[in-house]
């Protein structure tokens, strides 16, 4: 089973300050990380390849040193990885980015399996894994948080949902993202790493995946954004503090006024 | 093991500070020199590089120009050549200025900067020369054969709390490689073994430690000179107590802010990092920072006892060097620049040994022979008897150390040594007695431990057993009635609780070790040595950067 996984190289929120003139986020020397839900992607990737055998292959668009997110995965015990680089494909949006990622999986072929994580902490949009399944045209399973079985090339999944989860049936190849209860990710070992310092990168170039040039940057970019805010505050919660019975007894009658 | 999971090499160096880069820098120039192959590892337990390096930092950049000798110095990051220094005695309320500025002391031609960049700058420059460097790896377990060190384990990872393996277990790489170069900075876990093991501190006095708590600051320009350094004595400690704090002007508008207080006190209620918060309520130090902004955090040991202390540097197929052999010189309280002399040193003995294809100890004992011959040892030998002066009181401990420089530092003892105990050695029965005056915290100007913590940048995956080691906890009861849990105190990062049962008061340890910022105290200081600290997951920890 031959399994892609996309992945996406972020800054490391914890580390970044917000400058208090401005209040923009302060980039500078804040290092790199791979997007901490794609590592889930990651690790599904490669327990099905332990699983079911094949090959998974990382697959990323950035500027040059997104190699380090690659090297990263490469770590973890992924055979190989391609990384999408170009400066026709600077200021992509979600429609762009998943267009110029579907191109190079177009490129890559033979695959069963596409594994995103479920969003992208800088931008937290979560479309570009359904937008490189529609581009594709291929099923998708968004939210998954268990993979139940693969066979006959169908494939079985539990999808969260904002009320429990779902069981969904999909023929192969198929899309998924992925969220963290799917697993708890490995760490790399050294003898992942030292694979990953020699490990080639393939980088591929707006030419090599055949993009049409009006898809790809700016050019192939309809979103505009408007506005950027933080929205209000949800209200705290309610403390019951002091004796067990007490508190228990309080939050029943406050949960009755508000369950009829 | 399957040889799936092994390495091998000529050298391996645990650790990536300055002594264990020099080392692996100075190999790699004597293997290109002579046409022989580059086969040097260090394995660093930080996620980057620096990320556990904690320093003042004054340093004398003289043996970095003797390692790197076409190296521009300049292109150090964060250096500031020492413009102003002054040694104060405090008073609750006031500083008196030294009369004199002792020439072991002096700091003319040295910089301040951030050991933690120039390790990573070092690192930069290793690599280029071919080392091979893997950060976020730790050196678990020593690996032997036949009685003799053969190389490590690194720890596995995907294990739950009773270390158990789970779907996401990875196993331990075997490193093997025909020397090993212990450069683990102070109290290191794996040199701690070895040491053991092979009687290497036979007939030597003790190792003892100091702990410096310090902290970065973000001022005003103008409240602090960039490049003067202040070393004061006294308060807040009583004058039965060593330890003095430090303020260097980092930059224009950063200023350090440390407190090291040594580990051979004996109050169980004392506290190092209560210490730097009532250091700071001085008003020579308040004014400094009153309209600043805390940037940074961070903790560790540094091993005092000087030479006498110092192990036995070399046996069959291994070497110390650096903090992890102890190599400090007091009393300019400095140890990089001879850790990386130390380091250069053992570089040339590894060098001659690989290429005789000999690495036993007989071989290795150049690296000694070499090293006694440096301006280093001198260093080390002149202030042999320095930190055995201040074991009892500030004021008779400087009468001690003014004979001591009159006679060379021999002392007046009649073997010319003078002897040390260990810091768990010290400590007193708990009582109301020992209790310190409660720091006002406001997170503000001072910090608890919690709040100061955060600036540590500390994190540990919380998926792993437990890395502070208890050996029994019926000790911790013994412990907690006669001492009322030393460890709740001196441990900068709260990894210890006590708590007590609401009804019976009976006392229990609550271990937080995710909290923890890699400083050992509790494996140096814990009365009844109950505690081992072992590295926890590669990668975790704090996160230095420029400390």
């Amino acid at each position: 089973m031959n399994i892609i996984i996309c992945v996406k190289q972020v800054p490391d929120t914890s580390e970044v300050r917000i400058d208090p003139v401005t209040n923009n986020l302060v980039r500078d020397g804040v290092k790199s990380i791979v997007n901490p839900f794609d590592m889930y992607a990651i690790e599904e990737g490669l327990r099905l390849k332990e699983k079911f055998g094949g090959k998974v292959t990382v697959l990323t668009m950035g500027p040059p040193q997104a190699e380090a997110a690659l090297r990263e995965a490469i770590s973890l015990g992924c055979d190989e990885a391609v990384l999408v680089s170009d400066r026709a494909f600077a200021g992509s949006d979600t429609l762009a980015t998943s267009y110029t990622l579907s191109k190079a999986i177009e490129k890559i072929k033979d695959y069963d399996l596409i594994i995103c994580g479920k969003q992208a902490i800088d931008g937290d949009t979560a479309q570009v894994g359904p937008g490189i399944a529609a581009t594709l045209d291929i099923p998708q399973i968004n939210y998954v948080r268990k993979v139940e079985e693969i066979k006959d090339q169908t494939i079985t999944a539990e999808r969260v949902t904002e009320e429990g989860y779902e069981v969904i049936q999909s023929t192969l190849p198929c899309l998924l993202t992925v969220v963290k209860e799917i697993n708890n990710p490995r760490l790399p070992s050294l003898k992942g790493k030292m694979k990953a310092k020699s490990a080639v990168i393939q980088v591929w170039s707006a030419a090599d995946i055949a993009a049409a040039e009006d898809r790809i940057g700016l050019k192939g970019s309809p979103t505009w954004v408007l506005n950027i805010f933080t929205p209000p505050p949800k209200p705290r919660g309610k403390i019951f503090e002091g004796e067990a019975q007490n508190s228990v007894n309080q939050l029943v009658e406050s949960l009755k006024g508000i369950i009829h | 093991m399957s040889n799936d999971n092994l390495i091998e090499t000529d050298v391996l160096v645990i650790g990536g500070g300055p002594a264990g880069l020099a080392f692996a820098i100075h190999y790699a120039d004597l293997s290109k020199k002579n046409n022989l192959p580059i086969k040097v590892m260090i394995l660093e337990k930080a996620a980057v590089l620096g990320n556990h390096t904690l320093s003042g930092a004054v340093m004398n950049l003289k043996n970095i120009s003797q390692l790197l000798p076409d190296v521009d110095l300049t292109t150090i990051p964060t250096q500031t050549p020492v413009q102003q220094e002054e040694i104060l005695f405090l008073t609750k309320k006031n500083a008196f200025a030294l009369p004199f500025h002792p020439k072991a002391m002096s700091n003319k031609g040295n910089h301040i900067l951030s050991l933690g960049a120039m390790v990573r700058w070092l690192g930069q420059i290793a690599e280029q020369k071919g080392v091979e460097i893997f950060a976020g790896v730790a050196g678990h377990e020593p690996i032997f054969e036949n009685g003799k060190l053969v190389g490590v384990f690194t720890g596995a990872s995907g294990l739950d709390h009773e270390g158990k393996p789970m779907a996401n277990y990875q196993p331990p790489t075997e490193v093997r490689a025909k020397i090993i170069i212990l450069a683990e900075g102070s109290r290191g876990h794996l040199t701690k073994k070895l040491i053991e093991k092979y009687s290497l501190a036979q007939d030597k006095n003790p190792q003892v430690y100091s702990l410096g708590v310090k902290e970065v600051w973000e001022v005003p320009e103008g409240a602090f000179l960039q490049g003067r350094v202040c070393h004061t004595l006294g308060f807040p400690l009583s004058s039965d107590q060593f330890g003095g704090g430090f303020v260097y002007g980092f930059s224009k508008t950063q200023v350090v802010i440390g407190f090291c207080s040594g580990l051979d006190y004996s109050n169980p209620a004392f506290d190092p990092h209560g210490a730097l918060q009532m250091y700071k309520t001085h008003p020579r130090i308040a004014g400094i920072i009153k309209n600043g902004k805390l940037i940074k955090y961070g903790a560790k040991n540094i091993p005092e006892g000087g030479l006498f202390s110092l192990p036995k540097l070399y046996h069959d197929n291994f070497m110390l060097i650096g903090d992890a052999a102890g190599m400090v010189a007091m009393p300019s309280l400095k140890g990089i620049h001879l850790g990386i002399k130390a380091g250069m040193t053992a570089a040339q003995a590894a060098f001659e040994a690989i290429k005789a294809q000999d690495t036993s100890k007989e071989t290795l004992s150049l690296y000694e022979k070499l090293f006694k011959d440096t301006p280093e040892y001198r260093e080390l030998y002149a202030s042999r008897n320095f930190r055995q002066c201040f074991t009892s009181n500030l004021y008779f401990g400087f009468l001690k150390f003014g004979i001591n420089l009159i006679t060379g530092g021999r002392g007046l003892s009649l073997s010319g040594k003078s002897k040390l105990e260990a810091d768990y050695k010290h400590c007193e029965t708990a009582s109301k007695d020992n209790h310190l005056p409660k720091v006002a915290f406001d997170n503000k100007m001072l910090f608890d431990k919690e709040a100061d913590l955060f600036f540590s940048g500390t994190k540990h995956n919380e998926e792993q057993p437990c890395h502070i080691l208890i050996s029994s906890r019926d000790t911790c009861v013994d412990c907690i009635e006669r001492f009322e849990a030393p460890c709740q105190h001196f441990c900068p990062a709260q990894v210890f609780e006590l708590s007590r049962d609401a009804q019976t008061n009976k006392g229990k340890i609550i271990l937080h070790p995710s909290n923890c910022v890699h400083c050992k105290t509790c494996d140096i200081k814990d009365p009844f040595q109950n505690v081992t600290w072992v590295p926890p997951y590669g990668a975790d920890g704090p996160q230095y950067d420029n400390m």
